[in-house]
């Protein structure tokens, strides 16, 4: 008789198999190979290729160099409020990458609220690459600040016995400790960017990138075979940061003592005046959108209104905002219970290698590669435009990082719990139940939160899926900003702002809660 | 209580022998420990005594009934982790009383039992804390109490003290010692400590590569090693520490 076990086993991996390779199998098969030397030939297509080179090598190199400062100033020098800051470093990740396009467009773009002042235009080339630093930021800040936890700061107190220069120490300790998170953070960042559309859009004018030819190719002419090849050129960095995440991240390295830093005042200025203009620039864009979101008119009449406002609301804003709450609350919640059942096969058993792999494949998947594999394979279903396929397609996109939070988390959790059960008499369900959830609700709050911000903000992977129906409130940003209707666009940032706002700032409290009545016992 | 033997036990990891051919007998209410060095394989043995891991081939005969492919559960054995493994959001209480409790489904009885347990392990006072509260020695004897609630008949150690400082070990083998008299429990406790084995046992098996070196009587083990091993590994290593102590106290050999 099969157990129920690996019946349960047996469906999940069939899951991720049906939901993660078929769509892109039935892809790839749908090629026209004769539309690739068509494709590959034409100018605009190399162009675009080039412009996303050009731009996400740019970005890419400003935004880890910002995040390894933040992360720096965070862990290694001496400031209060360390916590606060952190919150505010990754504030910006609460809304979607078009959001911080729109930012940079009402702040620094034609009769912007700075620019002006000055008579300068930022849409194009430069637009792009000050949006995608924007955007990426945090998310690297994340991966480096965690990096900078784990180094071991007995190391420091090594060298400083054995006459290190602090150069030296540098080199040999730090360096050397977060060489992987930092190639993980390059590989993030330069995946996020170079497949990110949602910017370009916003800001980058005539300057074409690949993800926004691949959307106007699919959206705009309906060129299904060439959209798939262009999936096929944003999938290859994607892939790239996928096998260096199986292959060389260390998931069990811990810090035996958190480090103290010494006493400099100099630094410490120096990097707390860099913090502080970077989080004022950060603000400045994104106030500028709330702003523009609650005045008039810019130019002719600029004092507060609530028309726009208005305007989105009469436009059935409600029901787009249901929507999304309604999307975001079943990926939330199905999605979370999904990945923690596989992250308890995976880390609880070390029979699972292949189910680990499959889960974090979707980390090599952008939102628009599968968006799109999504829409070739299912267009002819009942699925398509339901909020089935939309709440399927999101799990998958956003799976990886709240399984990796799961299977971490269970690791690290006494490996013997299970083997007290099973001497004590105790069924595996009592056990999961009663002492293995319980011990990581907090990792399984943080995975709901996640799950719902990142389904709220998300547009590139349901772009291709929705009807007027099923529309996600995201989506009406790129319909309004294409539409030159900046304000309302604003208002619909600002609306999803807020409510992650309200979903993770009440998770964060509920875990720092529990976190304090724990520490008090 | 239970008497058991173990036939021909062998165990390979790919090329590796870890167990090999091991037969031996403990008999009812004995203390058996097993000593060995890292990697002699007794925690291997250990493992396929409670059926978290099988053997390639041999018998486990508990009261003359063969259950060596007998699920875990079946076994009626209890088991006493190195790290402890307690639950930790649950309580002193809690940790005893939940196996039982989801044996006999009576709440009041589960306490009951559960709270004479800790009379007898010393930590009723302790009850309504979390393990996190608790010093590495208190939550070895919660641990113990849970491994004895369920009133296995063989109950076996996986190097319960070596996480635990000098003192703190020296007062939990009398009370383990005193525990193991009153309940007459068969107790197989795996240890590295020659100290340890020889102070608790009643007989002591001393493991080396795969193979029992000599099993009898501690007094037999230190004054008659059956090998070299056992010689360099056991009597030497007592008769030096003996010797050190007396040469601390001013006794002149």
């Amino acid at each position: 008789m099969i157990k129920k076990r690996t019946l349960v086993r047996f469906f999940l991996f069939l899951f991720l198999f049906c939901t993660i390779f078929y769509p892109l199998l039935v892809m790839v098969c749908k090629i026209k190979w004769s539309d690739f030397s068509i494709l590959i030939s034409s100018a605009s297509f190399r162009q675009a290729l080039g412009n996303s080179f050009l731009v996400t090598l740019l970005a890419t190199f400003f935004s880890i160099s910002i995040a390894y400062l933040l992360a720096y100033t965070i862990h290694h020098t001496n400031r209060k409020h360390k916590e606060i800051l952190k919150i505010l470093i990754t504030l910006p990740m609460l809304i979607p990458s078009i959001s911080h396009g729109l930012g940079l467009l009402t702040f620094m773009g034609s009769n912007g609220l700075f620019s002006k002042y000055f008579g300068f235009n930022i849409v194009g080339f430069w637009g792009i690459v000050i949006g995608s630093v924007l955007y990426t930021f945090p998310v690297a800040f994340l991966i480096l600040s965690d990096g900078f936890g784990y180094i071991d700061s007995t190391m420091y107190e090594v060298c400083k016995i054995l006459g290190f220069t602090k150069w030296q120490t540098f080199r040999k300790v730090t360096f050397c400790s977060l060489k992987k998170a930092l190639l993980s953070a390059i590989f993030a960042v330069f995946t996020l960017i170079f497949t990110d559309y949602g910017v370009p859009l916003a800001v980058g004018g005539k300057f074409i990138t690949l993800p926004v030819y691949l959307y106007k190719e699919v959206m705009g002419l309906l060129h299904f075979s060439s959209g798939t090849i262009i999936s096929l050129f944003l999938l290859i960095p994607a892939f790239f940061s996928f096998l260096f995440d199986i292959f060389c991240k260390d998931y069990t390295t811990t810090s035996e003592k958190s480090y103290s830093p010494s006493k400099n005042k100099w630094r410490d200025r120096i990097l707390a005046i860099f913090t502080y203009g970077i989080l004022l620039f950060t603000f400045l864009i994104l106030g500028s959108f709330i702003y523009y979101a609650f005045i008039d008119n810019i130019i002719l009449h600029p004092t507060l209104s609530f028309d726009h406002f208005s305007y989105v609301l009469d436009n059935n804003l409600i029901s787009y905002l249901c929507n999304s709450l309604w999307i975001s609350f079943l990926v939330a919640i199905f999605g979370t219970i999904l990945s923690y059942l596989i992250a308890y096969f995976t880390a609880r058993d070390k029979k699972h290698k292949s189910m680990h792999i499959l889960a974090i494949s979707s980390l090599a998947i952008p939102g628009m590669v599968l968006g799109l594999s999504y829409t070739i394979s299912f267009n002819h279903t009942i699925f398509y435009h339901t909020f089935l396929i939309l709440v399927l397609v999101n799990i998958v996109h956003f799976m990886a990082s709240p399984y990796l939070m799961a299977y971490n988390a269970l690791k690290k959790l006494d490996p013997n719990y299970e083997t007290v059960g099973k001497v004590c008499n105790i069924r595996t369900f009592y056990i999961l139940k009663d002492v293995i959830i319980p011990n990581t609700k907090g990792t399984i709050r943080e995975m709901f939160a996640y799950f719902f911000v990142n389904s709220m903000i998300t547009i590139s992977a349901v772009a291709f899926l929705y009807n007027t129906r099923t529309m996600p409130l995201s989506l009406l940003i790129p319909t309004y900003e294409g539409n030159l209707m900046l304000a309302e666009a604003a208002v619909v940032s600002f609306v999803i702002l807020l409510v992650n706002l309200l979903i993770k700032g009440s998770i964060s409290i509920l875990n720092r809660k529990e976190r304090r009545i724990k520490y008090e016992k | 209580m239970a008497n058991m033997r173990i036939e021909n036990l062998t165990k390979r990891y790919k090329e590796k022998v870890v167990l090999d051919q091991i037969s031996f007998t403990v008999k009812d209410g004995e203390f058996l420990s097993i000593l060995g060095s890292s990697g002699c394989g007794k925690t291997t043995l250990l493992r396929i005594l409670i059926g978290i891991e099988t053997c390639d081939s041999g018998q486990i005969l508990k009261d003359g009934v063969d259950i060596t492919k007998e699920d875990t559960k079946k076994r009626k054995m209890g088991m006493v982790f190195q790290n402890y493994a307690l639950f930790p959001n649950m309580t002193v209480l809690q940790n005893v009383m939940y196996a039982l409790y989801i044996k006999i489904k009576k709440k009041e009885e589960a306490k009951r039992q559960s709270m004479d347990m800790l009379k007898i392990v010393g930590m009723a006072e302790h009850s309504h804390k979390y393990p996190h509260e608790l010093s590495g020695g208190q939550q070895q004897r919660v641990a113990i109490a849970r491994a004895l609630v369920l009133k296995p008949e063989v109950i076996l150690f996986d190097e319960p003290m070596s996480a635990l400082d000098a003192d703190n070990r020296l007062v939990l083998r009398k009370e383990l010692k005193q525990i193991q008299k009153k309940l007459h429990t068969t107790m197989i406790y795996i240890t590295h400590d020659q100290e340890e084995a020889f102070s608790l046992s009643d007989r002591v098996m001393v493991m080396h590569n795969g193979k029992i070196e000599q099993i009898d009587t501690p007094h037999v083990v230190f004054n008659k090693p059956a090998s070299t091993y056992v010689e360099s590994f056991v009597t030497k290593h007592l008769k030096e520490k003996v010797s050190s102590i007396e040469k601390c106290a001013g006794i002149d050999l």
